[in-house]
């Protein structure tokens, strides 16, 4: 790698004093702001738990009054009742926070950040300036979002893929005038967020990695995090498209997706011309790589934690890039199978029902790959490596009934029943939040120079993983039984109303899983504070990290950056008393002959600047192909 | 590489919390339980228990790990300085536990609910094809989800932290690799071919001789339209929905009728226009005097009113709202001058169509439903006859089906006399999608069929003394038509 000119040692000679706003509000450093992500991700993850805790009282208590409801929420629950309408925008709001606030940002955010300077032997991420920014476009659109809901008219409540013309219509639905406004403007706050995090991470990733550090020795997380950089920034700018069409459609008079429309009590609209259906290949063009988004990370992280905890090396890593890189590449060309019944085409269905399952092998590989790495390993079972058998569970369970999903003709039945609620709520919910978890409790000590308690890790993880599978897996069953999504009550409805006792089975489960949620978030806060401190290389792990001292200082390494010898997963070698071989650590046998004038450089600040401008436009260009 | 001496904690802080926690989910199961026992309504299958059972068994092994965990492990450690509890072995154990009792819960789902699910006993042609494709899934999914899940958690038990043991250092095997990948490769390329047949032949294997019903989705409900004696749909478009002509047919009565109610409107919305100026100033003086008698904290909810009616009317927004509807109405007038120059759209072939309120179906006999929706998105959903199909303004969608058991036959095969098959909304609409369906009756014989149909009003009902008049028509309209569909 040309990148050594990079290996700039900060340490030595520059202190700038740093106040309280510059270390902890608008940090540049990478390890604030993933921490800040993280906790700005667990904050809306509770917020998004505790709507679904409320929406599923409705579901399982259809009749019953919650006096504690009106208390809460007012107006929107009458007599301790929710609302149809406010029952709509907590979904809604449920399922945007935990899509794109938690699982996108909350997730990727966090351990992008964290790791891909780490992980590769960097200062900091190529542009810090624009990872700050990063940080707080996505504060703003969180504080906006939250705002929605308490506007008077209601949060936006067409459901979380706010298909028009219901959301367009501001008379169509109370939810669908400011409060859908305010959603549309914290998306796009959101994109803008995680297009200036994902060209950083790209950047960083191709131009910053230490000596040594070839692509094929990166650590399968770096992968990941690249692969999901490069989809957020190929498809987020399609549903940024799709919204601005959207607030044209709302506020401008225009008709890109409005056609032959006769509302109640206003007549007939003008529009015509346009295409719902419009709105939601441009939406799913987006839709279906951002669940990869979602679920790539966790992936990667699962990869780093399961092979240092079983002490061996993970199982066929070349297998594993190439079906991270299948998945990114057929991840965009089967957005239309969430869209089989909306009246295009059949035979377009045909071809995205092959495109679809397709993407499954690349998924079995994986799956099968992760049981191979557990085979005659050396298993220690701390939280992370609970958490990612977690993943894999439900990565195996939830990516199963993809199957049937996929499939043009069984997705007649099943589309938007409680099957797919099911399916997605395990494959990308719970696997992706069992690998933040995961990296959670793996990388805690990085973080924060503390150990989180493990016995009450174990609690949480087997509390979590038990109520997970008893909330998701009977809605299979009620799916098969056609019983539709996003019903208010089903009381209404003899054929559904036999699936009361499951229902009620299922929330019982989910406020179980809320209480477990508050044994992580005492043992995370706890452990910032209190928690016991942590040595250098707690989990005996191999990757780059780990070579940094415990106190998380500026820049990293105080000395120069470590050079890398092997890759990152080297654990358990039969020559090698210990089970583990970091890639840090030259080989006694052949040791690799430093170049000194390369890292021996020690640049002035004002070079450093003009450093990072050039590591930006050399990631563009290497992107583009022009160098 | 001391690991596995992972000590249990004796932090007392955290123990209080967990007995805290624990006093909170006790009663929470107790809920659980107390709900879960009732067995559902209409089919008691047995007198055990088994929920409940379950429940308790469920939470009994709980209490238990966490007692051998705590309470064991913790005091002896305390006595003798050593390590008793292994942290490792008890997570490896649960893992077999939780494998165990999660394989018997889905076998006992399976059992339970097995008979409420929409598989076999379809009422539709295409819905046996559909479940032996779902079968033929199912039975590869389900097979690898077994064996998968059973390696995930013995592997986890059997391979668990050993002090003595080193792991096997193994990165890869090309042969082992490229059998995972051919295998699934095989198998779903057999599930697509299959889905790839079952799905072409039902979206586009339409009989000719089938029957065309149109199906209208609105806020919130369904409409069915049959054709009359003329066998053939009118034509319809959006412009010409009123509340006397909900599904927007072209029938030259209503249009008329919907012109002079849209000309009265454009006139009244004029007037208010050209006193556009009074009346803000009445809005001024009336949010003026509220202000000003302190009338504004005594009523909040009458202010509001007043003070929204006032911002309107000082932003322009009244003024501005009122050019626009007028616009709107204009628009629409133009556009329905327009079509009523064409002859052929306005065949008066809507005139005998019969709009209902459910939908009857004869069994055997092939139908093309014809989708439409006036608002938002709808889906139509019959579960029972494997349909679905989007709804959508602008865009009209179809699904073709035949139905194949009566209401009669599913009642005597559910055992449940008040079985009826519905079409739900499956597509979030606003506030009461929940409850948006349209009752579908499948009967024996074609008879049975127009006997119904013999019941159900015209759009426009023949212009005899004796009839009675629709509620969809008035006398001006019958009298305008008549001559019309007399002439076809």
């Amino acid at each position: 790698m040309s990148t050594a000119a990079l290996h700039v040692d900060h340490h030595a000679d520059h202190h700038h004093k740093e106040s309280f706003i510059s270390k902890y509000v608008f940090s540049m450093d990478h390890k604030m702001i993933s921490k800040q992500f993280l906790i700005t991700g667990i904050v809306m993850g509770m917020v998004g738990m505790i709507m679904s805790l409320l929406f599923r009282l409705q579901l399982a208590w259809p009749d019953e009054q919650f006096g504690i409801l009106e208390t809460l929420l007012g107006k929107w629950a009458v007599d301790g009742k929710l609302d149809p309408n406010f029952y709509m925008g907590l979904v809604t709001i449920h399922g945007t926070i935990m899509v794109f606030y938690v699982l996108t940002a909350g997730l990727s955010g966090t351990f992008s950040n964290l790791l891909i300077p780490l992980q590769l032997g960097a200062r900091d991420m190529a542009s810090p300036m624009m990872n700050m920014l990063s940080y707080w476009f996505f504060f703003a659109s969180s504080v906006v979002l939250l705002i929605s809901v308490g506007v008077e008219t209601g949060p936006a409540s067409g459901g979380w893929t706010v298909y028009p013309p219901l959301s367009a219509l501001e008379k169509a639905m109370p939810g669908s005038g400011l409060g859908m406004t305010l959603w549309l403007t914290a998306i796009a706050l959101f994109i803008v967020s995680s297009l200036l995090g994902g060209i950083n991470y790209i950047s960083t990733v191709l131009n910053m990695r230490t000596k040594g550090m070839s692509m094929n020795r990166m650590p399968l997380t770096i992968w990941a995090f690249f692969f999901t950089a490069i989809l957020g920034l190929l498809s987020f700018p399609v549903l940024l498209g799709a919204a601005l069409f959207l607030i044209f459609d709302r506020s401008f008079g225009t008709s890109f997706y409005l056609s032959d429309i006769y509302l109640e009590g206003v007549g007939a609209l003008e529009n015509i011309g346009g295409s719902p259906v419009l709105y939601q290949h441009l939406f799913w063009f987006l839709g279906h790589p951002e669940v990869y988004i979602i679920l790539m990370p966790a992936l990667g992280i699962t990869s780093e934690v399961i092979s240092t905890n079983a002490r061996k090396p993970i199982f066929g890593y070349t297998a594993m890039i190439i079906s991270l890189m299948g998945i990114s590449f057929l991840s965009f060309i089967v957005w239309g199978h969430h869209m089989f019944i909306t009246g295009m085409n059949p035979f377009l269905g045909s071809v995205f029902m092959i495109l679809t399952l397709i993407i499954a092998v690349p998924s079995a590989v994986k799956a099968f790959n992760y049981l191979t790495t557990l085979w005659k390993g050396n298993l220690r079972f701390n939280p992370a490596m609970l958490f990612s058998i977690g993943l894999v569970s439900f990565f195996i369970s939830g990516g199963l009934t993809g199957i049937y999903l996929g499939n043009a003709a069984l997705d007649i039945q099943l589309h938007d029943s409680y099957f797919v609620v099911a399916h997605f709520h395990l494959v990308m919910g719970s696997a992706a939040i069992f690998g933040m978890f995961a990296g959670i409790y793996h990388w805690f000590p990085k973080m924060y120079g503390r150990m989180m308690n493990k016995t009450l890790g174990y609690f949480h993880f087997w509390l979590t993983f038990i109520t997970a599978y008893l909330v998701f897996f009977p809605m299979h069953f009620m799916g098969l039984a056609g019983v539709p999504r996003r019903y208010y009550q089903f009381t209404l409805v003899k054929e559904f109303d036999v699936w009361m006792d499951v229902n009620k089975l299922i929330t019982v489960s989910a406020i179980v899983a809320g209480f477990a949620q508050l044994l992580f978030l005492w043992n995370f806060f706890y452990s910032i504070f209190k928690g016991k401190k942590s040595e250098q290389n707690p989990w005996q792990a191999n990757t780059l990290e780990w070579s940094t001292p415990v106190e998380r200082i500026h820049g990293n390494w105080p000395g120069e950056i470590p050079t890398v010898y092997r890759g990152p997963y080297e654990y358990s070698r039969p020559d090698r008393e210990e089970d583990f071989f970091p890639q840090y650590i030259p080989d006694e046998s052949a040791p690799e002959v430093l170049q000194p004038e390369e890292t021996q450089k020690a640049p002035s600040e004002k070079e450093e600047e003009t450093v990072e401008t050039s590591v930006f436009f050399a990631a563009i260009k290497r992107v583009f192909g022009l160098s | 590489m001391k690991f596995n001496t992972l000590r249990v904690l004796n932090n007392s802080l955290i123990k209080k919390t967990l007995v805290l926690l624990f006093t909170v989910l006790t009663p929470l199961f107790a809920l659980a339980a107390s709900d879960v026992i009732e067995p559902p309504k209409e089919f008691s299958i047995s007198n055990f228990d088994w929920v409940s059972i379950f429940t308790v068994v469920l939470i009994l092994l709980m209490i238990l790990v966490i007692a051998r965990a705590f309470d064991i492990g913790s005091l002896t450690e305390k006595l003798t300085g050593k390590t008793i509890v292994s942290w490792n072995n008890v997570n490896a154990y649960v893992g077999i536990i939780v494998l165990i009792l999660g394989m018997i819960g889905v076998w006992y789902e399976l059992n339970y609910h097995g008979k409420y699910l929409k598989l076999g006993n379809s009422a539709s042609e295409h819905g046996s094809t559909y479940d032996s494709m779902f079968y033929w899934t199912f039975g590869f999914t389900f097979f690898v989800f077994v064996v998968t899940e059973v390696l995930l958690f013995y592997f986890m038990f059997k391979y668990r932290y050993n002090e003595n043991r080193k792991a096997l250092y193994y990165f890869h095997n090309n042969k082992l690799e490229v059998i995972w990948t051919i295998v699934p490769t095989i198998v779903l390329t057999f599930l697509v071919l299959r889905g790839f047949n079952t799905w072409s032949k039902i979206t586009t294997d339409i009989p000719k001789d089938s029957q065309e019903i149109e199906v209208f989705a609105y806020q919130f409900g369904w409409k069915a339209r049959y054709a009359g004696e003329d066998k053939e749909l009118g034509n319809t478009n959006f412009n010409f929905i009123s509340g006397t002509n909900p599904l927007g047919v072209a029938e030259d009565g209503a249009i008329k009728e919907l012109i002079v109610e849209l000309e009265g409107e454009v006139a009244k919305l004029k007037v208010k226009q050209a006193t556009a100026a009074d009346s803000i100033k009445v809005w001024k003086a009336k949010y003026d005097r509220m202000v000003s008698t302190g009338l504004n904290r005594t009523y909040p909810e009458d202010f509001k009113a007043v003070k929204d009616q006032y911002n309107d009317a000082i932003s322009g927004a009244y003024e501005r709202q009122l050019e626009k509807d007028i616009k709107r109405k204009k628009t629409a007038l133009s556009r329905i001058a327009e079509y009523r120059k064409d002859k052929d759209f306005f065949n008066g072939k809507a005139s005998d169509d019969k709009i209902t309120t459910e939908l009857v179906l004869v069994k055997n006999k092939p139908y093309v439903f014809k989708f439409r929706a006036r608002d938002v998105i709808h889906s139509a959903y019959m579960p029972d006859f494997r349909v679905q199909m989007n709804c959508v303004p602008g865009m009209p969608t179809q699904f073709a089906f035949t139905p194949t058991m009566t209401t009669e036959q599913a009642r005597e095969i559910k055992g449940n006399k008040e079985f009826d098959y519905y079409l739900y909304c499956n597509k979030i609409c606003g506030g009461a999608h929940y409850n948006m369906k349209i009752k579908v009756t499948v009967v024996e014989s074609e008879a049975e069929y127009l006997t119904w149909l013999a019941t159900q009003a015209p759009f426009v009902a023949p212009a005899l003394p004796a009839a009675p008049a629709t509620p969809s028509t008035t006398d001006s309209a019958t009298t305008t038509t008549t001559p019309t569909v007399a002439l076809k």
